[in-house]
């Protein structure tokens, strides 16, 4: 019991730290992802249809 | 369930929930304006970047539903209950670290799972998956909103006589800009929701570990479960079938899952799948384990009735026994003090609609794409223009949100809601996960093995869970092992029926 028990805390503290630490890089570089987003998504909606029925 | 007549939320709780649902709607709406056609409609052009991919699949699979499920997992198993969602986590980093299926999925340019069956297969096998996918994959959210709404009213105090109408709200926001907007619109909201929710989760966690302290957590836990608290091959409701089932249907979750695999057909390139992949499977190790701690504490704070028929004491909150469902949103309403309250709300508002209209999408997408569309084919009818396909998939959102609404007042949870989840997503997961492995690195895989593999599957699973009322570690197996068997015995029977086999990008359907 005594092994699963130290085993779970290490765990919680490890997963909760890598939560935190990928939120954290996203945030601060997920904006400049969906800027080129719209741009490109603008320039492919000049050509209509493409990709359509499959 | 909690009948309250005292509200929970003070004004300025009540204002950030405002705040944000006017900002995540406008936001929404005006994804609207990028959407030209059918792809940007339902992959958003396969433009996704590493940072907003792992944002919005994230965002997709964390909703105060997995909030509530794992807590209430939690609740009753304990620490054991932390191995579900190692499994979880560890995995999706081995697709990703592999690429397994993913990477050739996204070199085909799909934009739903079933189309992979009539690449390899043939039409009907893919007409038969879309149904099934369909089936499980609504039959799976029918539960969100009643207990999004149960979490809702506990929190903030909403008498529970509501309900009905909080969930009928919560779906007519999401609906809203989910049918204008597509995957555009989604990923957008997905990111500020992923920033909000990701902070709502760090606070809760903060907040409970304070409340109920970690040695009396350890305490109650040792106490009332002893050693099977914290040892998943001794505690009842897991053992070594359940961990083997998990990670099966793990592999099958993070493969074939349609709303996530909806953002791996998005992103840019097979290799950025791969990456997003991997990079969220560190988040879904926390996904879990945090959500279950809250449980956990949940019990030690609240924990103090008689042993219920889950083997574990019934909490009391105020003098009234609840549900180990109700334990988690009903300890948040205790622990949380004003602005913070509303925080967390907002951000479980912003967990439920990310999943929500991701779901929706993802459901009405088969529906559209994977039923309608090609049997409008067999019947002879050209194929749809753009705009009539993205006709087609608002109506088909249209039609799943009223189911979900239906089943959600009417259909009552025979267990724990995480198994329940686990089953409904096996009835297509047990035969697809096997059919695409199949199409994917079996030269003999054939469509007799397809039909065979789907409708074992789903057999496998609704008729054990529905009408025998098997546990959920032996229906997983039957239904895994099922499909497997068909697959195998369908492809040798009909060796003479070869499969389309056209697994090369260059070949995939246009």
């Amino acid at each position: 019991m005594l092994f699963w028990r130290i085993f779970w805390t290490i765990s919680v503290l490890v997963a909760g730290l890598c939560f935190a630490f990928v939120t954290l890089v996203v945030t601060l570089r997920g904006g400049h992802d969906l800027h080129e987003m719209f741009a490109r998504l603008l320039e492919q909606k000049k050509h209509p249809d493409e990709d359509a029925s499959r | 369930m909690v009948h309250s007549n005292s509200m929970n939320f003070a004004p300025v709780d009540w204002a950030i929930v405002a705040g944000y649902l006017i900002a995540s709607l406008t936001i929404g709406i005006l994804g609207r304006r990028y959407v030209g056609n059918v792809s940007h409609y339902l992959v958003a052009g396969r433009e996704l970047g590493l940072y907003v991919g792992i944002a919005t699949l994230a965002a997709t699979e964390i909703g105060t539903i997995t909030f509530m499920y794992y807590a209430e997992f939690g609740y009753k198993a304990g620490f054991a209950a932390f191995a579900a969602a190692a499994i979880s986590g560890l995995v999706m980093i081995i697709v990703g670290r592999t690429g397994l299926i993913i990477s050739r999925f996204r070199e085909l340019k799909l934009m739903t799972v079933p189309e992979y069956f009539e690449v390899k297969y043939s039409r009907g096998l893919r007409v038969l998956t879309g149904v099934l996918v369909a089936l499980g994959g609504i039959l799976n959210m029918g539960v969100f909103l009643k207990v999004e709404g149960q979490f809702l009213t506990i929190v903030s105090g909403i008498d529970a006589r509501h309900l009905v109408a909080v969930m009928t709200v919560i779906l007519l926001l999401e609906l809203i800009y989910t049918v204008l907007g597509g995957m555009v619109s989604v990923v957008i909201t997905d990111f500020i929701q992923y920033v909000l929710l990701s902070i709502a989760t760090i606070l809760v966690t903060i907040y409970a570990v304070y409340h109920a302290g970690w040695t009396n957590i350890i305490d109650k836990i040792s106490s009332t479960m002893g050693g099977a608290g914290f040892d998943p091959f001794l505690n009842p409701r897991l053992g070594l079938t359940f961990l083997v089932w998990q990670t099966l249907l793990w592999f099958a979750i993070h493969t074939c899952w349609q709303t996530t695999a909806m953002r791996v057909f998005s992103m840019k390139s097979p290799k950025l799948s791969k990456k997003v992949m991997t990079w969220t499977g560190f988040i879904f190790l926390g996904r879990g384990m945090m959500p279950m701690l809250w449980g956990i504490a949940a019990l030690t704070l609240y924990g103090t009735g008689q042993i219920g028929g889950d083997g574990v004491p019934v909490p009391v909150v105020g003098g009234r026994a609840l549900q180990p469902l109700e334990a988690m949103p009903a300890m948040l309403a205790q622990i949380l003090g004003p602005g913070i309250r509303g925080i967390v709300v907002a951000g479980m508002l912003a967990a439920t609609m990310s999943v929500n209209s991701s779901y929706l999408l993802g459901w009405s997408s088969i529906i559209s794409q994977d039923i309608i569309l090609p049997l409008r084919r067999a019947a002879g009818k050209g194929p749809l223009s753009s705009k009539r396909q993205i006709l087609v998939n608002r109506l088909a959102n249209l039609f799943v949100s009223l189911f979900v609404m239906f089943w959600g007042l009417y259909y009552k949870l025979p267990g724990a809601v995480y198994l329940y989840l686990n089953i409904t997503a096996t009835i297509f997961l047990a035969g697809a996960f096997v059919c695409v492995i199949g199409g994917l690195y079996w030269r003999r895989a054939s469509i007799a093995g397809g039909y065979a593999a789907m409708s074992l599957g789903a057999v496998g699973a609704i008729i054990p869970y529905f009408f025998l009322h098997w546990g959920e570690n032996v229906t997983g197996f039957c239904a895994f092992g099922l499909a497997a068997v068909g697959l195998l015995a369908g492809s040798f029977a009909g060796r003479g029926q070869a499969s389309a086999g056209r697994t090369a990008p260059e070949t995939a359907l246009r």
